[in-house]
């Protein structure tokens, strides 16, 4: 096992306040659970601007918007607990930079990727060492950032691209136990802010790409609490999964637009029992697809804007 | 080197030259009849031997070897564990606002949780934290633990980790370790994908005497012990002869493009040259007999780090000894690049969604390739 004994660590489920029963009258009711306010194709805003750390080659700083209930919860609080969270990162670019002399010839930029989640970002709290699951994280940016690059264009460079996660999404919400559709949801969220953000600080350090290239999730989600089985589930863009009670599958995409291509592709979860429009005639599978492909061009236009204004600024500084 | 095997994270850096690549790329890119080295048709497997239960000490295990010698041993362990509640739920059900107490109880008991099926892969050269290991076994536990049963009635509803629920203070942890023997010639997905899944089927569990809420406590006859997969009773099972009628761990099958063909388990020098990968979890569908998709993810494919040919047109040592007009860049319809005809330029770009619709139609598609492998895998005498 890896245990990190460099520093001495916090508790790693972390403290909580204490709570008194007087605050808990109304205890945690049904209507305390965040809802989705949105329309099924409506999107949260995106924060997005570069430019913010000077020592890097190129970064960018990504913030969702908060859900209405957690707007609705700060401006009337029962509780101490936040009923839903929203993604805040931070990307830095490190280079074209040479590659060190030990290194094998590549012909090619060389790519690596560095996730981590800052050890308060979600509600458990991480350690200091990468996890497995930031690991694969890693590699699927990687994965949806190589092909957007164009790498023979800088032999025997390296390129570091370093994420840390200030907020991450919930897995579900936070006071309903993980039942049998529990998987880490919150993840591919993360993952869609991910390739967002690092292609706005890609364009930030002028390195050369085929396309700003932008990330985007859907889910099918089942809403009744009654019976899942009966009710068909509904296709919905840029979930937040603490605000449904259940998501079936979803897929995370990275998306460019100009060639109407596909970098990286993750879908899990059963996508057979979709409830689509009549005389659609697509499997849950592709609805589930183009479902993220537009929530990715969604993205893709704040991710224009957002370099084109640190386009201005390069230009206005020269 | 290890910042280099990062950067190489799924897939590892062919030695192949340029003019050895564009050779693949143009045979197997050939319209509906693509020729592979080996002479496979594009949905053909690579002849494997198998067995399971080799090891003694395990639950379950087996071993899969590919023709080419790579080989894989599975080995599969059971330990009984105390769930411990989630946080949340504790902490509500001290605080005394015991109103939904039942409803929280049941609901942490009904379903098993995702970490309790632990997956750690070895394979020679990489450390176990290294990215292609991770991600490999991210891949294939995240199918496993992610298939559902649809049938209320059977015990598997509720897919693998209802299995692994003993009640509502116990449970099953299991540890499924892969060892890849050789040197990862191709990548070993599909290896080790199958191998796991053989594993799992001859995974025996001891039988329980214990009963409801009692600590657990096992019949110590080992002949009498349950399959993690039950198996269906006889009678049933000769009514129904495909086996179809019981749930089976999912498959995941690697699947790459290249111009217009779709190429399923590719070896070395097919993946090296490939437009698109991508990795397709399926299992069977008990209920509609049909083949049903788990999870589908791309993986970054090796020829994006391939060295570019250079065209005589533009190179110093033939100059002058070719015409102009002999290589022209024509537009490669596949990858919507300029490319001159014979000579390798390496992949940018993604994959259409069109493509990646025919892809998972081929897998899946009555017949296909998808229940030809778990059909070829149920004929496996699993002892």
């Amino acid at each position: 096992m890896m245990a990190d004994r460099r520093r001495i660590n916090g508790p790693p489920g972390g403290t909580r306040p204490a709570v008194f029963a007087s605050n808990l009258q109304s205890g945690t009711s049904a209507t305390d659970r965040a809802q989705r306010q949105r329309q099924p194709s409506e999107l949260r805003k995106i924060f997005l601007k570069t430019g913010l750390i000077p020592t890097a080659s190129g970064s960018s700083y990504l913030e969702f918007e908060p859900s209405a209930s957690l707007a609705a919860a700060r401006a009337n609080p029962k509780s101490l607990i936040p009923p839903s969270s929203a993604l805040k990162l931070a990307c830095t670019v490190h280079g074209p930079k040479p590659l060190p002399r030990s290194a094998a010839f590549s012909p090619n930029l060389v790519l690596t990727t560095h996730i981590k989640y800052a050890p308060f970002a979600a509600r458990q709290r991480k350690g200091h060492i990468r996890d497995a699951s930031e690991r694969d994280l890693g590699v699927h940016l990687e994965t949806a950032l190589r092909g957007a690059i164009i790498a023979e264009r800088w032999p025997k460079s390296g390129l570091d691209i370093t994420i840390t996660i200030l907020e991450a999404e919930d897995d579900r919400w936070w006071g309903s136990a993980p039942d049998s559709h529990d998987a880490s949801w919150g993840m591919m969220n993360v993952l869609a802010g991910c390739i967002t953000a690092a292609s706005a600080a890609i364009a930030d350090a002028h390195i050369d790409c085929l396309d700003l290239v932008a990330g985007g999730v859907a889910a099918l989600v089942s809403d009744d609490s009654a019976s899942t089985s009966t009710v068909a589930p509904k296709l919905m863009l840029d979930t937040d999964p603490a605000e449904h009670r259940s998501i079936l599958s979803a897929c995370v995409v990275a998306y460019m637009p100009a060639r109407d291509e596909i970098t990286e592709l993750w879908l899990k979860g059963d996508s057979s029992k979709a409830s689509l429009e009549d005389g659609d005639d697509r499997t849950g599978h592709e609805a589930l697809i183009d479902g993220a492909v537009d929530a990715a061009r969604g993205a893709h236009a704040v991710l224009a804007e957002a370099v084109r204004e640190s386009l201005l600024k390069t230009v206005g500084q020269a | 080197m290890s910042n280099q095997r990062q950067a190489s994270s799924a897939s590892q850096v062919p030695h192949l030259s340029p003019a050895e690549l564009s050779y693949l790329y143009s045979s197997l890119s050939l319209p509906k009849t693509p020729i592979r080295p080996d002479g496979r048709s594009p949905t053909q497997f690579r002849p494997l031997t198998a067995e399971t239960n080799i090891l003694p000490g395990t639950n379950g295990s087996a071993r899969i070897g590919f023709a080419d010698g790579t080989q894989a041993i599975v080995g599969v362990k059971a330990e009984v564990e105390k769930t411990v509640l989630a946080n949340e739920t504790l902490a509500r059900n001290d605080g005394g606002a015991g109103l939904d107490r039942g409803e929280q109880e049941g609901s942490a008991a009904v379903g098993g949780h995702g970490s309790w099926v632990q997956m750690s892969i070895e394979i020679p050269g990489f450390r176990d934290d290294d990215a292609l290991p991770v991600f490999l076994s991210e891949m294939m536990r995240e199918s496993l633990v992610g298939a559902v049963g649809t049938r209320e009635a059977s015990d598997m509803a509720g897919g693998l980790k209802e299995r692994l629920v003993i009640n509502k203070r116990w449970h099953w942890r299991l540890y499924i370790d892969v060892l890849l023997l050789s040197q990862p010639l191709a990548y070993p997905l599909p290896l080790l994908s199958l191998t796991t899944h053989l594993a799992l089927l001859s995974t025996k569990l001891p039988k329980r005497k214990s009963q409801g809420e009692e600590d657990p406590f096992f019949d110590d006859d080992w002949a009498v012990a349950e399959y993690l997969y039950p198996r269906p009773s006889l009678s049933s099972g000769k009514t129904n002869s495909t086996g179809s009628s019981f749930v089976r761990p999912p498959v995941t099958l690697l699947v790459i493009s290249v111009g217009e063909n779709i190429i399923f388990d590719p070896n070395r020098e097919e993946i090296a040259v490939a437009d698109a990968v991508l990795a397709i979890s399926i299992t069977r569908d008990s209920e509609a007999g049909t083949l049903k998709l788990l999870s589908i993810r791309t993986v970054d494919p090796p020829s994006r780090l391939t060295q570019p040919g250079v065209p005589n047109s533009e190179n110093v040592s033939m100059l002058g000894a070719v015409a102009p007009t002999e290589d022209v860049a024509v537009l490669n319809p596949a990858t919507g690049e300029e490319e001159v005809p014979g000579v390798w330029r390496p992949r940018r770009g993604g994959v259409k969604r069109s493509v990646i619709a025919e892809m998972v139609k081929t897998a899946l598609k009555k017949g296909g390739v998808g229940e030809e492998v778990l059909e070829g895998l149920e004929g496996v005498e699993v002892s």
